[in-house]
């Protein structure tokens, strides 16, 4: 996956804007968060005979204008109003070090998150291990949504660079990036989501 | 494991369904925003539906040690807030006014119900018609199944006094403590998205003073002390005298909050006269209280007598609490004295679950 160089990024923060058609789709392929993951036994029963993490697609595309990194995030799942738990999308990127995805980093390796949820925009997050997501560093965030009753999309962006506990996305070189989506129709929050397995290569255009 | 367990016992004899203990509650604890609906203290009408509606049969707890599935209470199960139309129903001149402002729209939709909407039904056919009170605050369990369930470890059960406590820094609201518990004592903060419950007064309890709801208690119903102390009031109702229950003790959580159960009045046979059964159904007070409930009443009853006779019983002086001070095993200072010591008190913020600790003195206790 890349991030394609644009003169200005401003018209693509508008996730129905037509410059977006322009450029390659990923399709990322989701998949359930293993039961057996799940961090505690009362979520490993109680959900034992319930779905979760039924988004198995997630369409991706990016462009970056030297300054912004924009993320166009599109699936299907749209839950009526009314629900406990809202749709939402994360963007993940390691911090440092190798840290796994499915365990959502360790001590030393932090993934830094990006995570928009429905009718609440985007905010930063840092995890350390499951259960040990807490509120991530500070830069600069934003996110449009729109959906038409059957479909999400939304577009993440955040400033280009790095600092601490800012995972580095630097134009010229490659990072990895990795996703996740909770579906509110299902009562997915915390761990109970689709997800993408493992990292997927970023590479961001000089 | 906590070493040391503050519990409570609340003696259901003397319980008259005044909300003294939930307006004390609410006074002190739950006036923030979102918290409208809240009343960590519930005093119910049994036979009734409880607060939240329905909440036995909600699920939770544990079964042979494993998580039940659990379901969520919404806001309109535990009784939507409403606000009074004093105004127009005291000077309005309106005499069709409703005291309950948006009267039809509550009235129509799903929000209906109060936090003891069937008060004072009670169960039985008249003549044998009965109800008793039972006031709820979180159990404080020694197995709690919020704690458990919680997958951000937002739910610390303190140590030296076994307080179950949401820390709302750590609290992502996902709700599965909701779940979880089994009682349906966790209230969930729409405007904060955070989880929140009764807190056993904390920082009352760690200055020496008694919880609000048991101080404030006009019945006396309220014993507060650690479960351990062999001087205090809570060991020898629950261990010593084993006249205090646990509710539902099938729900596997290991409750500390104990009762004791409400004696009955005879039931009357077709020509008005009192018989030798109970009005209160033994099995709808084993149902709640467990198998040990005959066992608890006949011994409660026949001291009862010991004492008509003339005999001294420590048990009847225990719960008639002719001193009451002697409720409150270590916790028996004054909220003023505690307060004119220490009027501004830092407490851990990791610990305090932002509570506002300056807000103990507001509560004017009785001397």
């Amino acid at each position: 996956m890349k991030s394609r160089r644009v003169k200005d990024i401003e018209a693509y923060r508008n996730p129905l804007a037509a410059e977006w058609r322009q450029e390659t789709v990923e399709y990322v392929k989701m998949a359930a968060t293993p039961m057996a993951m799940q961090p505690t036994a009362y979520i490993r029963n109680s959900r034992a005979n319930m779905l979760h993490g039924q988004v198995s697609e997630l369409q991706v595309a990016s462009v970056h204008d030297g300054e912004t990194l924009a993320l166009a995030l599109s699936w299907e799942g749209v839950a009526p109003p009314g629900r406990d738990f809202p749709d939402a999308v994360a963007v993940t990127f390691p911090v440092r070090g190798n840290p796994i995805l499915m365990l959502m980093g360790s001590k030393n390796d932090s993934i830094h998150i990006l995570q928009w949820k429905a009718g609440k925009g985007v905010r930063s997050l840092l995890a350390n291990g499951i259960g040990l997501s807490d509120k991530g560093p500070e830069l600069k965030i934003a996110s449009r949504a729109e959906e038409d009753g059957k479909r999400w999309r939304v577009v993440i962006t955040r400033v280009l660079g790095q600092g601490a506990n800012v995972a580095p996305v630097v134009p010229g070189h490659e990072t990895k990036i990795g996703f996740a989506v909770w579906s509110g129709i299902n009562d997915e929050r915390a761990g109970l989501k689709s997800f993408s397995l493992d990292w997927i290569p970023f590479a961001v255009d000089a | 494991m906590s070493k040391k367990q503050v519990a409570m016992v609340m003696d259901l004899n003397k319980c008259i369904g005044c909300h003294t203990c939930s307006i004390a509650c609410k006074t002190l604890w739950t006036r923030r925003e979102g918290m409208k609906h809240m009343w960590w203290n519930t005093v119910n009408t049994q036979p009734g539906e409880g607060s939240p509606h329905g909440w036995e049969n909600m699920g939770g707890g544990f079964r042979d040690g494993e998580p039940q599935r659990g379901f969520r209470p919404s806001e309109a199960d535990f009784g939507t807030a409403w606000d009074f139309n004093h105004d127009e129903v005291f000077h309005g001149g309106n005499e069709d006014a409703f005291l309950h402002a948006n009267y039809g729209e509550w009235n129509s939709g799903e929000n209906w119900k109060g936090p003891n909407w069937d008060e004072d039904l009670g169960g039985g056919e008249y003549p044998n018609s009965y109800y008793f009170y039972l006031p709820r605050i979180c159990n404080h369990c020694t197995h709690p199944a919020c704690l458990e369930a919680c997958p951000r470890k937002a739910i610390e059960k303190r140590e030296e006094d076994g307080i179950v406590l949401i820390n709302e820094d750590r609290c992502s609201g996902y709700r599965f403590c909701q779940e979880a518990c089994p009682y349906k004592k966790i209230y969930f903060n729409e405007t904060l998205e955070v989880s929140q419950k009764c807190i056993f007064c904390f920082p009352r309890i760690d200055e020496g003073v008694t919880t609000a709801c048991s101080r404030q208690c006009p019945g006396r119903v309220r014993f507060v002390g650690y479960l351990d102390d062999p001087d205090g009031p809570i060991y020898k109702l629950v261990h010593e005298h084993k006249v205090a229950l646990p509710l539902h003790a099938e729900y596997g959580t290991q409750p500390n909050v104990f009762y004791v159960p409400p004696m009955s009045s005879p039931k009357m046979d077709a020509e008005g006269n009192p018989t030798d059964e109970s009005r209160i159904p033994l099995e709808y007070l084993e149902s709640l209280f467990g198998p040990r409930v005959k066992e608890v009443l006949d011994k409660i009853e026949s001291e009862r007598q010991r004492v008509a006779s003339g005999e001294e019983s420590e048990l009847m002086d225990l719960l008639i609490s002719r001193k009451w001070l002697d409720m409150f095993g270590p916790f028996t200072k004054h909220p003023r004295d505690v307060v004119s010591a220490s009027p501004v008190r830092i407490v851990d913020p990791a610990q305090t679950a932002k509570v506002d600790v300056v807000r103990i003195m507001d509560i004017r206790s009785k001397s």
